[in-house]
């Protein structure tokens, strides 16, 4: 009975949530600030949350979101990093706090960025290798896993930023009757068993948390989920993906480098490319860079070969286009 | 905040107060006599000139309204703070409750008081700097509590050195590769610097609330001004003589009636160009100035040889870090935090200039795309690079400018001079000449 209520109190704040959030990208696009397209990712990534959520009580889909995600990432880039992914909008929410506390965050140095950013190879190997060294896989379940069939399934941990914070199934923290998990934290359980995997979870937890408070979008530099654009651009013939990606004009550039500076993952091809496709596999697409970019049209965003959305002048109100 | 003792000058020779008071009155008389003339010459090659240009021809006697109020604001408390190149961060000295005015000296008849310091080789800007100084001459130079020099170019370096001789000078260093971590590090740390400075000497604290105050004011005066360039764009609405004027006011006017009287000049214009009221006849050749600074008053006559030469040209933009480049750039801050405000601050005066002070990888690379977006936006059929003998880093960029102008098949104009008035009758043929051309090229 209480945890309906509960239930039901919780699919209104939602909703009013979404409806607030609704009511205010309308103002903001009224007004014409420069940060629209960043409070559209905004409420994108809360409604993609409550899909994923939905998704999730069908454990069948695993696989699929799975394939969609990799399809995403090599068609159209880290769009589903910037947009769509939960742990994203998790460590902006963070950063939403701390703006509030005031408190200025702080930068990676651009070379250990880039280190971070290879090593998200070794992340993906470590969370798939991890329970063999760990705890007690026994060979059944591993030519299970081949199948991908039983409860473990290493390719889950693709899937590892997608969790929500409330999940159907039982979490890492029942409160309530409510399942409180977070992402990675469920594969974490499985490597480290009961207690061992708890005590571990709150650690991981904790750490990314801390990381999004100071760095922002402190994952996202080497989330092993975002790496498959990375792979598929190294083969020939697969030159052309991803559609969706930036453009730069270098005449219009004057190298302010404010592209640079406002990038929540601190990427630096933007600004240092002379030209043309920005070649990246680090940018996620949120877009911030553009809205942000004060010359007209010397920032662009293109898909196939159509630009959807460019940077302008954002000192004068935008004329409605 | 002492001023040195008279005696314990380092370089500048002690002068009889008759003398200087001789030289100052000769020559704030004369330069009286030469801003009339030029506001009278510029009113007659327009002939409907907008009628919100009368601000800015008072403003623009630089021994008028201004230095009174300035003289006031001085009395009342307020400190002065004088600036060399466009790198100083007006930003905050606005928000230390100053008052930034740019002190580069224009006036021709002071580079001769200057070459009893340095020699003739040296910048004529630098050593008119020196003897309008010596004389007293320049009004907000006097007033000016503290003078920030940023070490540009050689002649800067020393300049700020020369100047120590009579007030504070806290000098800012640049890094020569500006496109690097370890520059933009540096820089950063001068522009904390700078912050300290200035809130010592005004006493008033540099807070969050103050300086994204400040940056929303220059950002404002930043919007009105990319609004004139891009009138400019269009066919001739404004005389470029007019324009520059306008951009050059900001160096000494206040700054929020600056913007409100550009604005309204730029709704003026606007009506103008419904009304297709052009101030000379759309097919005029259309001309780009990049080079050396010129400073009102006196160095304006490369500009008006041009608009006044028959046949006529009209300058629709410019490269000059007295004009176009003043304000062209906004402080783009991500959150408001007092770090990033500042990093916004650094970034912008450093990364964003075309200052031929700097070279990349790539060389000046900046300035040849400035070039190149303003030549093709701009609609420009040719360019006058514009050299003072002694800028040695304009003059020495000029071949990559040539060759990358050659390309877009946009000639180039190589205009050497000197603060004098001798030249003007040669540069005048040279000049009509190079117009001459380019109205045939029109005409094709």
């Amino acid at each position: 009975m209480a945890l309906e209520i509960v239930g039901e109190i919780m699919k209104l704040t939602v909703l009013a949530t979404l409806a607030i959030a609704g009511i205010l990208i309308v103002l903001i696009w009224k007004k014409n600030l420069a940060t629209k397209v960043t409070y559209l990712r905004y409420i994108i990534q809360a409604l993609s949350l409550v899909v994923i959520f939905y998704l999730f009580t069908f454990p069948i889909w695993l696989l699929l979101m799975v394939g969609i995600i990799l399809l995403m990432t090599i068609v159209l880039g880290r769009l589903y990093c910037g947009w769509f992914c939960p742990f994203g909008l998790y460590m902006d929410l963070v950063t939403a706090v701390r703006k509030a506390t005031r408190i200025r965050y702080r930068s990676i140095p651009d070379k250990l960025n880039k280190a971070l950013h290879k090593s998200r190879y070794i992340i993906l190997l470590v969370f798939i290798f991890l329970p063999f060294a760990l705890s007690s896989i026994s060979i059944e379940r591993l030519s299970m896993v081949l199948f991908f069939a039983g409860d473990f399934k290493p390719m889950k941990v693709l899937l590892g930023p997608l969790v929500p914070v409330i999940v159907p199934w039982k979490g890492l923290v029942v409160f309530n009757e409510i399942n409180f998990s977070y992402p990675y934290v469920q594969e974490i359980m499985e490597y480290g068993g009961e207690a061992f995997g708890t005590y571990l979870s709150y650690v991981f937890v904790a750490l990314t948390l801390a990381g999004a408070f100071i760095y922002r979008r402190f994952w996202c530099r080497f989330c092993p989920t975002g790496s498959s654009v990375a792979i598929v651009n190294r083969f020939k013939g697969f030159k052309w993906a991803p559609v969706v990606h930036l453009d730069k004009n270098e005449e219009k550039c004057t190298k302010c480098g404010i592209c640079k500076r406002v990038c929540p993952v601190q990427v630096t091809e933007v600004y240092e490319q002379k030209g043309g496709k920005i070649g990246t596999s680090m940018c996620m697409l949120c877009l911030r860079c553009v809205e942000m970019c004060p010359y007209k049209e010397c920032l662009k965003v293109k898909i196939g070969g159509k630009t959807v959305f460019k940077s302008r002048n954002w000192l004068e109100p935008s004329k409605s286009d | 905040m002492k001023s040195p003792n008279e005696t314990q000058k380092k370089y500048v020779p002690d002068m009889a107060q008759k003398e200087i008071e001789d030289m100052r009155n000769l020559i704030q008389a004369n330069s009286k006599k030469v801003i009339a003339d030029y506001i009278a010459r510029m009113k007659k090659t327009s002939a409907n000139r907008p009628e919100a240009m009368k601000y800015f021809d008072d403003i623009a006697d630089l021994f008028g309204q201004r230095q009174k109020e300035m003289q006031a604001a001085k009395e009342s408390g307020k400190k002065i703070v004088g600036y060399f190149c466009a790198f100083a961060p007006i930003e905050l000295i606005l928000a230390a409750d100053a008052i930034p005015v740019r002190v580069n000296s224009g006036w021709y008849d002071a580079s001769k008081i200057g070459d009893r310091v340095v020699p003739v080789e040296v910048c004529p800007m630098v050593r008119s700097t020196i003897g309008a100084k010596m004389i007293s001459l320049s009004p907000f130079l006097e007033m000016s509590d503290a003078l920030i020099s940023v070490l540009t170019c050689d002649g800067m370096t020393k300049l700020s050195e020369i100047l120590g001789d009579f007030k504070p000078v806290w000098t800012m260093p640049l890094p020569r590769v500006k496109d690097s971590d370890q520059s933009l590090r540096f820089w950063n740390e001068e522009i904390r610097s700078a912050k300290d400075n200035l809130e010592k000497l005004t006493g008033t604290k540099i807070d969050k609330k103050r300086l994204r105050g400040s940056i929303e004011l220059v950002q404002k005066a930043t919007k009105v001004f990319r609004r004139l360039q891009e009138l400019r764009k269009g066919p001739p609405v404004i005389m470029g003589r007019d324009a520059m004027l306008v951009n050059q006011a900001f160096m000494w006017d206040d700054i929020t009636r600056w913007t409100e009287k550009t604005e309204a000049l730029c709704d003026e214009l606007d009506k103008r160009v419904e009304q297709k009221s052009w101030a000379c006849p759309p097919d005029t050749p259309r001309v780009l100035v990049t080079g050396t600074p010129m400073i009102w008053p006196d160095n304006w006559k490369m500009p008006s040889l041009v608009e006044e030469a028959s046949p006529q040209g009209v300058l629709v933009a410019d490269e000059l870090c007295s004009s176009d480049r003043i304000l062209n750039d906004p402080v783009g801050v991500d959150e408001w935090t007092m770090d990033d405000m500042l990093k916004g601050i650094s970034e912008r005066y450093l990364m964003a200039s075309t200052c031929p002070c700097f070279t990349s990888a790539d060389g000046n690379e900046d300035r040849i795309n400035w070039l190149i977006n303003k030549v093709k936006d701009w609609k420009v059929n040719g360019v006058v690079y514009y050299v003072v003998r002694g800028c040695m880093l304009y003059a020495m960029e000029y071949s990559r400018v040539k060759k990358v102008l050659d390309r877009l098949s946009i000639p180039v104009y190589y205009l050497d001079t000197e603060y004098t008035r001798e030249d003007v009758g040669q540069m005048k043929t040279r000049v009509e000449a190079f117009l001459e051309m380019l109205t045939a090229r029109v005409d094709i």
